[in-house]
């Protein structure tokens, strides 16, 4: 789990995230702010045009029959600014003929009010031009004229730049501090995790205790979630070793016992003695022995890792084998051991060992508890296995308590307590259902039937 | 005046050796050729100004003897056909062009037919004195008065407007037809200087009115007036280029030149170079000269035109004119009112003006 070099940073992404659209906004910002400044120029320097423009028209009157101006030379110098820029005036009739000026300008259609403004090219100069519609204050010569004038952009350049570089310094201002507050946020805010991790980190390897520390919510979650594992794992601990300690204790009993008569065998001198006790140790180590691989089958499938091969099998060839195996001991026994299965094969996904092993612990589990008669039954549709008998059965109350380890449906009887906890992971592992009811309800005793149901996704 | 004449002595020695290989007068008195040392692929540079040859060529051999590699040419014309001739599209465009009608350089400029020169003498040149990096006046020449001695014995001499004026109202009788000035209808100068005189003060009319009352003579050019005072048929002249008078002034002692204490109109010549210059190289280069201290040290010493350069003093230097008179120096200014003189109705309002104050007091005098 140690950081790779190729592992994508949460801080980097936060940054990313937000100082790439804080980039763009600047950007964005930036423009905007070059086009005011370029507004504000221009309508500063429209100011000019519009008084030159009406000291101009101020100067026209009619005379002799036609428009008259006496052009004031400081309307001329108002339209220049420091920038010296190059100017030209006009002066038309209402019939858009050329009076005077010393230049042709054209004329602006668009637009409202006496004045308007427009840029132009003109003569490979870029203008800024303004015409004023006025007419002769007269008290019948009412006759309209345009006053155009014009000016390059000079000045308005010069004037935008200026304003334009003071917003730009405020700006870069601004983003140097929001940078920088960005950084100093993310890492406050990521400070949490970091904590975390140390705390996890700092922790002794073998304790499960759950984290107390105190964190933002969205990592109180993540603390919630990992005190539930934790929580799920003291669990898992306390129940292997519980199984341990029952394991060793199921051990020690039988191994005691041996002990014990080998002890008492050898006080005596009788020969027949010795074989009787023989006979018994041979019986004690033969069910050690039996404990022992039953303890070994659980491990087997309780470890998640071990990853058994399976393949499609005939349910029908198990149910024999596991008849045929179990059929010496249950005829010393005196028990009717019996198998129905349909006269073709029933095919299933499954570990073979598994279902026998589950099939073999069935047939002993009823053999052991009193039974007298056992039915081994393969079903179709759905896809069962069966084992039946008619033993006294096991009350609804103990049903799901009997597929525990170590609990054995009647204290002092002779089961390991292993068996119906075997088929059940056998179960589990095959995603089949276990299901224990009573063989024929309404007698007594009612016997149990021990079904495996395997359903559609039933492959291991 | 002895130190002009002997650095000019010197010149004349430099400009024998030149004038053995180069110098070459064609086209009439129009034309100044100086061709260059090595023929072969020299570059060239033609002038069109509307200065006297007489006083272009101090400058120009200068000119010639520091960049002897360039073949140059000046062409003297009038102040109209060289606009004209600019103007005209059929016409191969000249390096330089340099005139004293500032409105007409002005307009050229301010149409952007001139291009930037961007030399360190074109930009430590002074802001009054040029427009943009586009337009430089290089002269710096005052509008004087000039009288007699003789003719006015007796009399406070006019060394103002305010003076002249009170002048010709009170010897009306003994001026009348003994006054000259420029003629503003036919004359460019004259009529430029009654619009700055207009625009300086509205007292100028009542000046206007005084010199009709003594029924002035109206004249074409300086050298009429100084003509018509050297041989005493006029007693004052008003609106006399200074550049002229002065050494006219110095070579006849019976007459007086006055710059006017209360404001004198300071006119100078404008240098542009077009942008259709066929050779911008060294046309710079020799704008680039007349700008320079050298080029100027040659206007001070060998022109009566009058340097601008700041760093030249002497007799008629813009320096020298600004300390002596201090703010009565009005330099007519190198701006867009420039533009206003141009324009045909204000000339035709102007004009009129002038007329009907011309004529005012003879009309309702006895």
């Amino acid at each position: 789990m140690s950081p790779s070099v190729n592992s994508p940073s949460l801080y980097r992404r936060l940054l990313i995230w937000l100082l790439v659209p804080m980039l763009a906004l600047g950007t964005l910002m930036l423009v905007q702010s070059y086009l005011a400044s370029r507004d504000t120029a221009d309508r500063a320097f429209d100011r000019l045009l519009e008084s030159a423009s009406l000291s101009i028209a101020e100067q026209v009157k009619r005379q002799q029959g036609q428009l008259w101006m006496d052009l004031p030379p400081a309307a001329l110098k108002m339209l220049a600014s420091n920038a010296e820029e190059r100017v030209f005036y006009a002066l038309y009739d209402a019939h858009d003929n050329f009076i005077s000026g010393n230049a042709e300008l054209p004329r602006i259609d668009n637009g409202q009010g006496s004045m308007r403004f427009t840029n132009i090219q003109w003569h490979d100069m870029a203008l800024r031009l303004g015409v004023r519609r006025s007419q002769l204050e007269g008290w019948r010569d009412r006759q309209p004229f345009e006053v155009r004038v014009a000016h390059t952009r000079e000045g308005r350049e010069a004037l935008t730049q200026t304003l334009f570089q003071g917003s730009m310094l405020r700006l870069i201002a601004m983003a140097m501090l929001a940078i920088g507050v960005v950084l100093l946020g993310v890492r406050m805010a990521l400070m949490p995790l970091t904590r975390l991790r140390r705390a996890i980190r700092a922790r002794d390897p073998r304790t499960l205790a759950p984290l107390d520390l105190t964190l933002p919510r969205e990592l109180a979650e993540l603390r919630e979630t990992l005190n539930d594992l934790l929580a799920r794992m003291r669990r898992v601990r306390a129940n292997q070793e519980r199984f341990i300690g029952d394991a060793s204790h199921q051990l020690r009993t039988p191994l005691a016992g041996l002990s014990a008569r080998a002890e008492l065998a050898l006080r005596q001198d009788d020969p027949r003695a010795w074989h009787d006790a023989l006979g018994v140790m041979r019986g004690s180590a033969d069910k050690t022995a039996r404990l022992a691989s039953q303890l070994l089958s659980l491990t087997r499938l309780n470890n998640p890792e071990s990853m058994p091969e399976a393949r499609d099998i005939d349910l029908c060839d198990i149910a024999r084998q596991a008849v045929r195996d179990a059929l010496t001991s249950c005829h010393r026994a005196g028990i009717d051991l019996g198998v129905e299965t349909p006269s073709h094969a029933v095919i299933q996904h499954a570990v073979e060992w598994q279902i026998a092993e589950a099939l073999a612990n069935l047939i002993d589990n009823a053999s052991r508890y009193g039974a007298s008669r056992i039915t081994v039954r393969v079903g179709e549709n759905p896809m069962r296995l069966e084992v039946e008998d008619d033993g006294p059965g096991i009350p609804e109350a103990q049903r799901l308590l009997v597929l525990r380890p170590f609990h054995r449906g009647m204290e002092g009887n002779q089961g390991s307590g292993l068996g119906l906890a075997i088929v059940d992971g056998i179960a589990r592992a095959h995603a089949a259902r276990l299901t224990l009811v009573p063989a024929r309800p309404n007698a007594e005793p009612p016997g149990l039937r021990v079904r495996l149901h395997f359903t559609e996704e039933s492959t291991p | 005046m002895t130190a002009p004449y002997r650095s000019l002595a010197r010149w004349a020695a430099a400009l024998a050796g030149m004038m053995l290989s180069a110098m070459a007068l064609a086209d009439g008195a129009h034309v100044l050729r100086y061709t260059a040392d090595h023929e072969a692929n020299a570059p060239s540079l033609e002038i069109h100004g509307a200065l006297d040859n007489g006083l272009m060529a101090p400058l120009l051999a200068d000119f010639h003897a520091r960049y002897p590699d360039i073949d140059l040419t000046y062409r003297n014309l009038t102040t109209l056909t060289l606009y004209r001739r600019f103007l005209s599209e059929d016409e191969a465009s000249a390096d330089v062009v340099m005139s004293s009608a500032m409105p007409w350089q002005y307009q050229l400029a301010n149409r952007g037919h001139a291009q930037a020169l961007t030399t360190p003498a074109a930009r430590q040149w002074p802001q009054a004195s040029r427009w943009r990096h586009e337009l430089f006046g290089f002269t710096f020449e005052p509008v004087v008065i000039v009288y007699r001695r003789d003719a006015l014995e007796g009399a406070t001499p006019p060394d103002s407007h305010e003076a002249l004026l009170s002048l010709l109202t009170r010897e009306r009788q003994r001026l009348k037809g003994r006054v000259v000035t420029y003629d503003p209808w036919r004359s460019g100068a004259g009529y430029t200087y009654a619009t700055e005189d207009a625009y300086m003060s509205p007292r100028y009319w009542e000046l206007v009115a005084a010199l009709g009352g003594v029924e002035a003579e109206l004249a074409d050019t300086t050298g009429e007036m100084l003509d018509g005072l050297a041989e005493g048929r006029y007693a004052v002249g008003y609106n006399l280029l200074g550049s002229y008078a002065r050494d006219f002034v110095a070579d006849h002692p019976q007459l007086e030149m006055v710059i006017p204490s209360d404001y004198a109109l300071v006119t100078q010549r404008l240098v542009l170079i077009p942008k259709r210059a066929p050779h911008p190289k060294t046309a710079e280069r020799f704008v680039d000269y007349l700008l320079s201290r050298q080029g100027q040290q040659v206007i001070r010493d060998k022109t009566p035109l009058g340097a601008v350069h700041t760093a030249l003093e002497g007799e008629g230097t813009a320096r020298d004119l600004r300390k002596t008179l201090g703010d009565a120096i009005h330099p007519i200014a190198i701006d867009p009112s420039l533009l206003a003189t141009l324009d045909t109705l204000k000339r035709h309002s102007l004009l009129e003006r002038w007329q009907r104050e011309y004529t005012r007091l003879s009309d309702s005098g006895p």
